[in-house]
């Protein structure tokens, strides 16, 4: 069964989602190998970029303040995605979803206490080798009205 | 910090580990059940749980990001993701700059990701960086 192409253009949002720094902090763990969390197992794997989780080598950094590894943004900027992957009028046996492609394009590094708002827009949906694929393009932007991510997701439905 | 040119090249390994795909998933808010449960991954025809694909794409940004030494100077990347990465599985990343973006305030580059039997598992990796 197909994914309704009318589906185009649907809008999903404004979710918004404030940045916490242990969050940050244990993205940037996990990614690098190590637990995270602040009690059981979790530190700083041996390597991992000092802006990324201590509070005084960020501090004299040129951002001035821990920042988010980039691909964190997905802890905000997926919702959209997730939302129209699920939404019943796209029919989506999730079972035979897989994540096809993603992009991102960031405008501004991610620091504790940003506010991000993120809309999505489904832009394509379409079949191509008896899969379907669906497109989304989310923005994310912080509390100073300053766009930070932009972000293209595609997802391939197998049947 | 390291000056990246024009045909400099760069590589980073991380092995998903049996829990990898729990920690990314706690992590990143993906809790989908085939990261987390084996029962469903083989339901799905995956042969257990598979790691998250944009774990292995963070690792990707993590290669760039490493050989840049700035996470600021990360502006864009892209990937397709082509083959899922398991438990066990090692990723091999190797980038290269392949150029200037636009304008020559930026550097292009490729990048691919193979496992240990040498299968890509992401395709069409490019990336931008502030230079």
């Amino acid at each position: 069964m197909s994914i309704d192409p009318s589906n185009v253009g649907r809008e999903y949002g404004p979710y918004t989602y404030t940045l916490g720094v242990e969050k940050m902090r244990e993205f940037a763990y996990a990614v690098a190998g190590g637990v995270p969390s602040s009690s059981f197992g979790g530190k700083p794997p041996p390597g991992l970029n000092p802006i990324f989780w201590d509070e005084a080598a960020a501090k004299a950094s040129k951002y001035g303040a821990i920042v988010a590894f980039p691909t964190f943004a997905v802890n905000f900027a997926m919702k959209p995605f997730t939302e129209a992957v699920t939404d019943p009028r796209l029919g989506i046996d999730l079972v035979k979803l897989v994540h096809g492609e993603q992009a991102f394009e960031f405008f501004d590094v991610m620091r504790p206490g940003d506010v991000m708002t993120t809309t999505g827009r489904l832009t394509e949906i379409y079949e191509k080798a008896g899969m379907d694929f669906v497109v989304m393009e989310t923005e994310s932007v912080n509390q100073h009205g300053r766009r930070v991510v932009k972000a293209v997701w595609t997802a391939v439905i197998r049947r | 910090m390291p000056t990246l040119e024009p045909g400099a090249t760069f590589t980073h390994e991380r092995t998903c580990d049996k829990y990898r795909p729990i920690y990314y998933g706690a992590a990143s808010g993906d809790f989908n059940p085939i990261h987390i449960d084996p029962e469903v991954g083989a339901q799905a025809g995956l042969g257990g749980a598979i790691l998250q694909g944009m774990c292995t794409m963070a690792w990707a940004v993590e290669a760039v990001v490493n050989a840049v030494g700035d996470p600021g100077a990360l502006k864009k990347v892209r990937v397709r993701f082509s083959r899922p990465v398991a438990p066990g599985d090692t990723v091999t990343f190797t980038g290269k700059i392949t150029g200037e973006g636009e304008g020559g305030g930026t550097l292009v580059g490729t990048l691919t990701a193979k496992n240990q039997r040498g299968e890509d598992v992401l395709k069409g990796a490019t990336f931008e960086v502030a230079r």
